[in-house]
């Protein structure tokens, strides 16, 4: 008996030290001042913030622009605004737990990022019963889940621009560079690295990609379409496999994601590739840090910038309109509820804006 | 051998149950060979040179994790801390060996470090995270497969902590050359796996450490009775599985050019899969490192040639799934053969 008390008092100081140290996720910068000063003004905003992953490179750079965003918000309006985000581990239930408890704490707002989109519904029922609005991003839930609810919104880019730009990359180097087709035979031969089975992301970059290449009259074989699971191990993995299969017969390279396409371009280094005029067009997506020095270095050919920063400053403004009790009037709203922050090309002549 | 134990009836009968034996002591070798040739046959660009360099370097790697993994398996443990480990270590050696001409280094005016300094610290690290995990085993007596779970959710916190979820690029050539160069031909991965599978061979048969691991996988009462100190051991263990995963880390880290947290997703499962198909058992106390290095080898052989051979994702995954059943199903009836 006085083990289980010790043991129940250990892990509640434990709990709260972390808490306090922790300060429910992130108390945004400069907000603490605030507070020290009396809450002089404004109002205590509570967002939480559901991530499908923390693993994921994007989701983490839009949670970051968040943050920032909140931390600045705080600053400039005097409402005191915390975002508290949580891992879903990639799993459904255990996000649909983690928004049970934002509604029991009675949060503000629920920023909510899918695991798996076609879910949404069980969660709109609960928030809708409490109350309380969800703005969805990155993973858009099915427009009848969109539909049942006046207080849902949606921010996000359209995935197949991404893959439609991707597109755009590989025929404007086809164009230009005659050699680009090995063979001769006036097709593009190429090989696709997907991201996680299923994810949509992945299904459409690697749909609309080729549709954009064939739009513009160029023919595409595909020698092989392998997934990566987004991870730039399994990118070099595959792609090795593939130069042993292929070898010269491969002349683009598409990737899902930029870690995939890193991983794919440390193969083909191996192979020989990038040293004298032995080169491969390899084209991702995200544009990431070190992805630009790719791109600086010539070793890779392209990649579209998901604008995280853009996504979390429209999360962020449509959050906070919302806990002010106001309609979002954010511009280039789609049917009251959409917002798409559009994706942009990157290549070496425009990279300098993205550093 | 089955042959000895029942009474010869007839020549011929002798010769076959002789034969049977050797397949059965053998069937994980034959199990390579077999997949090795069919996969060679039906695409021969698999049996190319730079091919099978390419299955060896990614071998190597994971081979280095197995043989971590083992050590606790034959105690009757298991480690499921590994995957994480590799993806902190590979953080953390990536982010001390960026060039300096990077334009987003972690560390801004970090010296050129000589790159054995970070793989050490990796090891290093490694190490400390294993003599966590072994002694959380041996003296609070938690079952290892919860010491190593919640080790792994902590080492996984760690990683998005210290690399905020960002990729780590711009490693330093001298340090990506580790991973791609070759002495005489041989890979240099290759070699440092050969060293660590020699050193390993060596602590599992000839040292007391080797005899006390098997001891305690066969009989943890009889061995703490007949004077094996199994705690220490234990930790030793766990300690030495660390430093292992901590060295694979930062040469993975050297292969891919890079590192993010979610490096090594799953690598514990994968490591201690191609154990069992390896000989090792998870009921402990058996286990060679001939059989690891075979397991790990059948695992990536697999997964390199159904690449090649252009099977879709998803067939890969039942394909490899019954291929491991199929060759633990095979290797394990030489233990029946010997009861």
């Amino acid at each position: 008996m006085k083990k289980t008390i010790s043991i129940i008092l250990m892990s509640v100081l434990l709990i709260s030290l972390l808490a306090g140290c922790g300060g429910g996720g992130q108390p945004a910068e400069g907000d603490n001042k605030q507070a020290e000063g009396g809450d002089k003004a404004g109002s205590e905003i509570k967002i939480g913030l559901c991530l499908y992953k923390f693993d994921d490179t994007f989701i983490s750079t839009v949670r970051q622009a968040i943050e920032k965003d909140a931390a600045e918000k705080s600053k400039a309006t005097g409402d005191k605004i915390t975002i508290n985000a949580v891992d879903g581990q990639g799993q459904q239930a255990t996000q649909n737990d983690q928004v049970d408890t934002f509604i029991t704490q009675g949060y503000d707002i629920i920023d909510v990022n899918m695991v798996d989109r076609t879910a949404a519904s069980v969660i709109i029922d609960k928030a809708k019963k409490a109350d309380i609005p969800i703005v969805f991003f990155n993973r858009e839930p099915v427009p009848e889940d969109m539909d049942k609810w006046d207080k849902l919104y949606y921010v996000g880019a359209k995935a197949e621009e991404s893959g439609t730009m991707q597109g755009s990359i590989a025929v404007e180097y086809w164009k230009n560079h005659p050699e680009a087709d090995k063979n001769g035979d006036g097709i593009m031969q190429y090989v696709m690295l997907e991201g996680e089975p299923g994810h949509q992301d992945a299904i459409l970059r690697t749909e609309y990609s080729i549709k954009a290449v064939e739009e513009a009259g160029i023919k595409t074989e595909k020698l092989a379409s392998d997934t990566g699971n987004w991870q730039r191990a399994q990118g070099q993995e595959k792609m090795a496999a593939w130069l042993s299969a292929f070898g010269d017969k491969i002349e683009v390279v598409f990737a899902n994601n930029d870690d995939m396409a890193l991983g794919a371009i440390e193969a083909l280094k191996a192979a020989g590739y990038f040293q004298g005029d032995k080169y491969m067009p390899v084209i991702g997506v995200d544009a990431t840090a070190p992805a630009l020095d790719a791109l600086a270095d010539g070793k890779l050919l392209g990649t579209v910038l998901n604008d995280a920063k853009g996504q979390g400053n429209a999360i962020l403004e449509i959050s906070y309109a919302l806990a002010k009790g106001k309609d979002p009037e954010l511009e280039g709203l789609t049917d009251g509820k959409y917002c798409w922050v559009p994706y942009q090309p990157v290549t070496k002549e425009n990279m300098d804006q993205f550093r | 051998m089955a042959s000895t134990n029942t009474k010869p009836k007839t020549k011929p009968s002798l010769q076959t149950s002789e034969l049977k034996a050797i397949l059965s002591n053998n069937a994980i070798y034959m199990v390579l060979l077999i997949l090795f040739l069919t996969i060679g046959i039906l695409n021969k660009n698999f049996l190319s040179l730079s091919n099978i360099g390419n299955i060896l370097r990614i071998s190597s790697v994971r081979m280095i994790i197995a043989l971590g993994v083992s050590g606790a398996l034959i105690t009757r443990g298991t480690d499921l801390s590994a995957g994480r480990v590799v993806a902190l270590t590979a953080c953390i050696s990536a982010s001390l060996l960026q060039r300096p001409d990077y334009a987003y280094k972690i560390y801004e005016n970090l010296p050129n470090l000589p790159i054995i300094l970070p793989i050490l610290l990796a090891i290093l690290i490694g190490t400390i995270i294993g003599i966590i995990n072994g002694s959380i085993v041996a003296y609070l007596k938690v079952p290892a497969f919860i010491a190593t779970l919640g080790m792994q959710v902590i080492v996984y916190g760690f990683a998005c902590i210290y690399t905020n979820a960002q990729p780590i690029g711009g490693l330093r050539d001298d340090f990506t050359n580790l991973a791609s160069g070759s002495i005489f031909l041989i890979p240099n991965l290759v070699l440092i796996a050969a060293i660590i599978v020699a050193v390993i061979w060596f602590m599992y048969n000839h040292t007391q450490f080797g005899k006390y691991i098997y001891a305690i996988g066969g009989n943890p009462s009889a061995a703490e009775v007949s004077g094996v100190k199994v705690e220490p051991t234990l930790v030793k263990v766990y300690a030495l599985a660390g430093g292992l995963y901590g060295l694979a880390g930062a040469l993975l880290a050297a292969r891919t050019g890079g590192a993010t947290n979610n490096y090594g997703l799953m690598y514990e499962l994968d490591a201690i899969a191609a154990c069992t198909i390896g000989g090792v058992s998870t009921s402990g106390g058996i286990g060679r490192v001939s059989g690891i290095i075979t397991g790990v080898l059948i695992f990536e052989v697999l997964s390199n040639g159904l690449v090649i051979l252009g099977v879709s994702a998803y067939w890969q995954q039942v394909i490899k799934g019954i291929i491991i059943i199929t060759a633990v199903a095979f290797d394990i009836r030489k233990y029946f053969a010997k009861r």
